[in-house]
């Protein structure tokens, strides 16, 4: 085991995720997980520092937490899950004595707050709306529609329903017509309205340290909620320069010191860049992964570079490689969803474990073989994955992935 | 597809692994169980490539260390269990599979000694290798079994090359003796296919040639030098394989005496196993070349009744030795004996017809079948002869090889036993013709014009006659079907009678509702299966033709696997007075554990070759579907119903436990 260098900052990772603990076995960084009990025995078995926490229980027990960690004499604390991002923001607004990041890490948290504030700070965004009911839903449908000049009997321009809170495309569904807003349930509000940006789809993953982009990957999404590959191909590549004055406009709106940024954003045909939403977490789409495989730096462990206020720079510019020059290919994923209603086994498409590019595959055996009805973009049953040399090929391949059956 | 071509679709793999493997090894030990599962798959997917093997064998330490098996039942493996890895290997779901199948590796190559590991004495992990193979010797034999083909994973050929690799790797020690006794179950039911089998008896003639073999049990020494001789030296002219050349030699220096002594000893050897040794086909081109046409009968082990039916018919049989029988082609030799041990020649018809094929051009699509699935050894039309021949003596020796073609196979038995005239007709319409015409309830149907049955490809792996004649009769099969799809019920009830002949019964039974799949008036269904056939209960009639029937297979936990189609033969009591059914199974091996105790029994309870049997209750617990003649029974016999009870019970706790 790498031994620790008690020099170097100590970690407090709030959320448990295997990869992310094997990451900081090998990395020499003291660390300790915080995470629900039922992590707790395989901690043990393994010899995990571990302390147990609930964080579906209220915010008031958050300081309590931070005096726990900051007596082990940990520094900072990083989120791995969209729900423990305030956590961390309120743990490191103790630890780093800077009442500023809870706040900071509020507007993280709500994809209407954060919309607001990109506004205020001259950052291009669509047109948005909160929604408390179906009506509003109904209304901003329709004043969108009247805004594009649209005449009635005219197909609608669709326009996007999002949970305030959740990760990624959970709860994000596409709405079309009344008839998608009566399927809206009613717990599902409040929520975000945003109209529909015709344009190229991408997400960024920033590394941030000193308010300075450490390493700035470019993700491109084939098919939102499907697909992603890094590094991009050549032709979103070629935005790189505005894209990154794009995230330092962010980390001046939303006065952000260090850590990670996963924004999402558009690029209309005009090359005009649109601000989607912006996570302080590790991407779901599992990213840190794609990165390791197409770069081989380990994305968890920038992650505490990232956030360890004992890191130095020498550490950071010895840590990360070149964006696309050091990239030995590219590597994707494809979220599956099952495509039928009723399904019994899992069974790759010959066409996809064929391929010269596959290279495996997280996907669970069906554990029910109902599938429920996908209303909402949301959760894939698991992820293929592809690394190859050539961008197109993989985007081509990615693509293809979609007509296929994986659970029959 | 051409070495260039495999390595180009290996290498990508190849960088996969390497790349996971990476991960693995480099993994702490709270991480390795995140990184296992996509190593498993990378290795399934080398274990599925043709080189793949090859390439995994000298990674397997390095996986080993890298933790492939940590967290798992397979980390210590001097506590695996070999009876359990049959099992595994078969049931589980493909990680699994892959996990056996690298640990099978790794006590491989300790048994090499190319890894030597503590805990784990490479005699140990010979023993264990050894014993894994005793206990699957089914997938080593390439014996199908039903349960094996409906159920086929995505794994199996991988994991029977890596069984077959791990035979000629580790030798056959010690495995011998379960070899030997499954070589000889499978050949008492007289299997027109004896390739496999063959391959067998070589391996256990190497393993015996071997240095350090030694047999304790004498039984099987006596056994596997049976089989050996049987193949490789029949005769005392041959017995120490000297060759064709050497034993011509031999035959053309000999004296009457030792070629009378020859024949019989040939013959003795043939109707021992089943199997026919080159030498033998040799000896007898010999003896009809130099005129010595007498020793025929004697080599071929005749009877009176053989020999009656030789000498009436002397010349066509001849002729069929000539065309049929010749090294590399020997088998005929027990099909021509055992035909006219039949009596067959005698139907007027059937003489005739065999001339006609004697005679006949194949055409050539026929004959791109026949050699694609014989080689050119042979010339297609010899092997068609020769194919008949054994089809004609061995009815019940038919499988359907690795295909869904169950019905063909049975309608290719059941003419070869009861209306071989039928049989050659057919035969000669696709020879000729490239065509069967069989009418449906008058309407023709021309195979020619109609889309593919239930394989999809010519069975490869069949006889010569099911190679030329069932793709027709499975379109043929398939299209009845289809006329009959709306009509609400079981299509068997026209099909079986239309596409087999007159004789089948026209009265229908089923025990299912075809609608809902649940069974139906179950308890008169049994009833009625013991007044159609129990001897006890029909007035003892015999079952006069063989009887189409349906039965639900089911597997040795006695859980339901398909419908399959058989055929009655016979019912009586055997040499214990247990009231038993004789079927043929066109499956390839009748021997099946159907679950619950209910073991089909292929010798040693009355049956004769080829027979499969079931006591009468038994096989009633799994019997779906029956026909019957109609003819009223002269003094029925009521069933008891403790009786129905008992058959009720063992279908109810097998595959009609759904069904109720």
């Amino acid at each position: 085991m790498q031994t620790k260098d008690p020099q170097k900052g100590y970690i407090a990772i709030l959320g448990w995720s295997l990869r992310c603990i094997d990451a900081l076995e090998k990395f020499d960084r003291r660390y300790v997980i915080v995470a629900p009990q039922w992590a707790k025995e395989y901690a043990d078995q393994h010899g995990i520092p571990f302390v147990s926490w609930d964080f579906e229980r209220l915010n008031d027990r958050s300081f309590e937490l931070a005096s726990t960690l900051k007596e082990m004499g940990v520094d900072v604390a990083i989120p791995l899950f969209e729900e423990t991002v305030e956590w961390a923001g309120a743990v490191n607004s103790v630890l780093l004595d800077n009442p500023r990041l809870l706040g900071q890490s509020m507007l993280f948290r709500d994809k209407s707050l954060m919309k607001r504030r990109a506004q205020l700070g001259g950052i291009r965004v669509g047109i948005f709306e909160e929604a408390m009911d179906h009506t509003d839903v109904i209304r901003f449908l329709k004043r969108v529609n009247q805004t594009l000049l649209k005449l009635d009997g005219d197909p609608n321009d669709p326009i996007h329903f999002k949970a305030f809170d959740k990760a990624g495309c959970l709860g994000h569904r596409v709405i079309r017509s009344p008839d998608d807003v009566a399927a809206i349930a009613d717990d599902e509000f409040p929520a975000l309205l945003e109209s529909h940006l015709d344009g190229w789809e991408f997400a960024v993953e920033a590394w941030i340290k000193d308010r300075k982009i450490q390493f700035l990957n470019i993700s491109e999404y084939v098919t939102l909620g499907y697909s992603v590959f890094v590094p991009a191909t050549p032709k979103l590549e070629k935005y790189r320069a505005k894209i990154t004055e794009q995230i330092e406009k962010l980390i001046e709106v939303f006065d952000i010191d260090f850590g990670f940024i996963h924004p999402e954003y558009f690029v209309t045909n005009d090359g005009t860049m649109y601000f989607g939403e912006v996570a302080y977490r590790p991407p779901g789409f599992n990213a840190f992964e794609l990165m390791e495989r197409a770069y081989g730096f380990n994305a968890y462990q920038a992650l505490v570079l990232a956030f360890d206020p004992k890191a130095t720079q020498d550490e950071l510019d010895a840590f990360f490689p070149t964006p696309v020059k050091d990239a030995v290919g590219h590597a994707g994923c494809f979220g599956v969803y099952p495509r039928r209603r009723v399904v019994s086994e899992l069974s790759i498409p010959p066409e996809t474990e064929n391929d010269p590019y596959f290279e495996f595959h997280e996907l669970a055996p069906p554990m029910e073989t109902k599938v429920t009805k996908r209303t909402a973009f949301g959760t894939h049953w698991g992820l293929v994955y592809f690394f190859g040399e050539d961008p197109h090929r993989m985007r081509d391949l990615l693509r293809a992935q979609e007509e296929l059956e994986f659970y029959v | 597809m051409t070495a260039h071509l495999q390595e180009e679709t290996l290498n990508p793999i190849l960088r996969s692994f390497d790349h996971v493997l990476s991960q693995l090894s480099s993994a702490s030990p709270a991480g390795k169980a995140t990184y296992q599962g996509r190593m498993l798959d990378t290795i399934k997917r080398l274990l599925k490539h043709p080189d793949g093997l090859a390439a995994l064998e000298p990674r397997i330490a390095e996986l080993e260390q890298a933790g492939i098996f940590d967290g798992t039942d397979w980390a210590v493996p001097s506590s695996l269990v070999p009876g359990m890895v049959g099992n595994t290997l078969r049931m589980a779901e493909p990680r699994t599979v892959v996990l056996e199948c690298i640990s099978l590796l790794r006590f491989l190559s300790v048994a090499q000694g190319a890894q030597s590991r503590p805990g784990l004495p490479t005699d140990h992990a010979r023993h264990f290798l050894a014993q894994v193979l005793a206990m699957n010797l089914d997938r080593i034999l390439g014996a199908h079994h039903e349960a094996a083909r409906v159920k086929a994973g995505e794994l199996d050929h991988a994991v029977d090359a890596l069984l077959k690799h791990i035979l000629a790797s580790v030798g056959t020690e010690g495995i011998l003796g379960q070899l030997v006794d499954e070589v000889w179950r499978v050949l008492r039911q007289r299997p027109i296919q004896v390739d496999h089998v063959k391959s067998m008896i070589l391996q256990i003639a190497l393993a015996m040639n071997g240095d350090g073999q030694s047999f304790s049990a004498s039984d099987t020494r006596l056994g596997a030098d049976r089989l050996i001789s049987a193949l490789f030296g029949p005769t005392e002219m041959c017995r120490e394989d000297p060759g064709l050349p050497a034993y011509l030699d031999r035959l053309a220096a000999a004296d009457t005496g030792s070629l009378q002594a020859e024949a019989s000893g040939m013959a003795r050897a043939m109707h021992d196993t089943g199997l026919v040794s080159d030498y033998h086909a040799a000896f007898l081109r010999f003896v009809m070349e130099s005129g010595q046409s007498h020793l025929v009968s004697d080599a071929l082990g005749l009877s009176s009744t053989g020999l009656d039916s030789f000498r009436c018919y002397q010349a066509l049989v001849q002729q069929l030795i000539h065309v049929a029988v010749r090294p590399g082609c020997a088998q005929a030799a027990l099909g021509i004996a055992l035909m006219l041990e039949r009596g067959i020649l005698y139907s007027p018809p059937i003489a005739p017809s065999l001339w006609r094929l004697l005679g006949s051009r194949l055409t050539a699509a026929c004959e791109a079948s026949l050699t694609s699935a014989f080689g050119s050894e042979a010339t297609p039309h010899q092997r068609l002869v020769a194919g008949v021949m054994m089809l004609l003596g061995q009815p019940l020796g038919i499988g359907q090889g690795n295909n869904p073609t169950c019905q063909s196979a049975r309608a290719l038995s059941m003419w070869a036993l009861n209306d071989p005239d039928y049989l050659l007709w057919l035969l000669a319409q696709v020879s000729s013709n490239d065509r069967i015409i069989m009418h449906f309830e008058g309407q023709p149907l021309d195979s020619a014009l109609l889309p593919a049955g239930l394989a999809l490809h010519t069975p490869l792996d069949a006889d010569p006659v099911s190679v030329v004649l069932v793709p027709h009769l499975d379109r043929i099969y398939a299209e009845m079907g289809r006329l009959v799809a709306g009509r609400g019920e079981d299509p068997h009830r026209w099909i079986n009678p239309e596409l087999h002949g007159w004789w089948v019964g026209r009265d229908f039974h089923i025990a299912v509702d075809i609608t809902t799949g649940k069974l139906t008036a179950y308890d008169q269904f049994i009833r009625d299966f013991h007044v159609a056939y129990h001897p006890l209960h029909n007035g003892n009639e015999p079952v006069i033709h063989p009887q189409p029937a349906g039965i639900a297979v089911t597997d040795s936990q006695g859980t339901f696997l398909g419908w399959h189609a058989i055929s009655i033969i016979r019912v009586a009591l055997d040499q214990s007075g247990v009231m038993r059914v004789y079927f043929f199974n066109p499956n390839n091996d009748s021997g099946q554990d159907w679950g619950h105790g209910i073991v089909v029994s292929t010798q040693g309870n009355g049956e004769r070759l080829g027979e499969a049997s079931l006591p009468f209750e038994q096989f009633a617990s799994r019997l779906y579907i029956f026909h019957d003649d109609g003819l009223k029974v002269a003094s029925e016999v009521p069933v008891d119903e403790a009786q129905i009870a008992t058959i009720r019970d063992l279908a109810l706790n097998s595959w009609a436990r759904e069904r109720q």
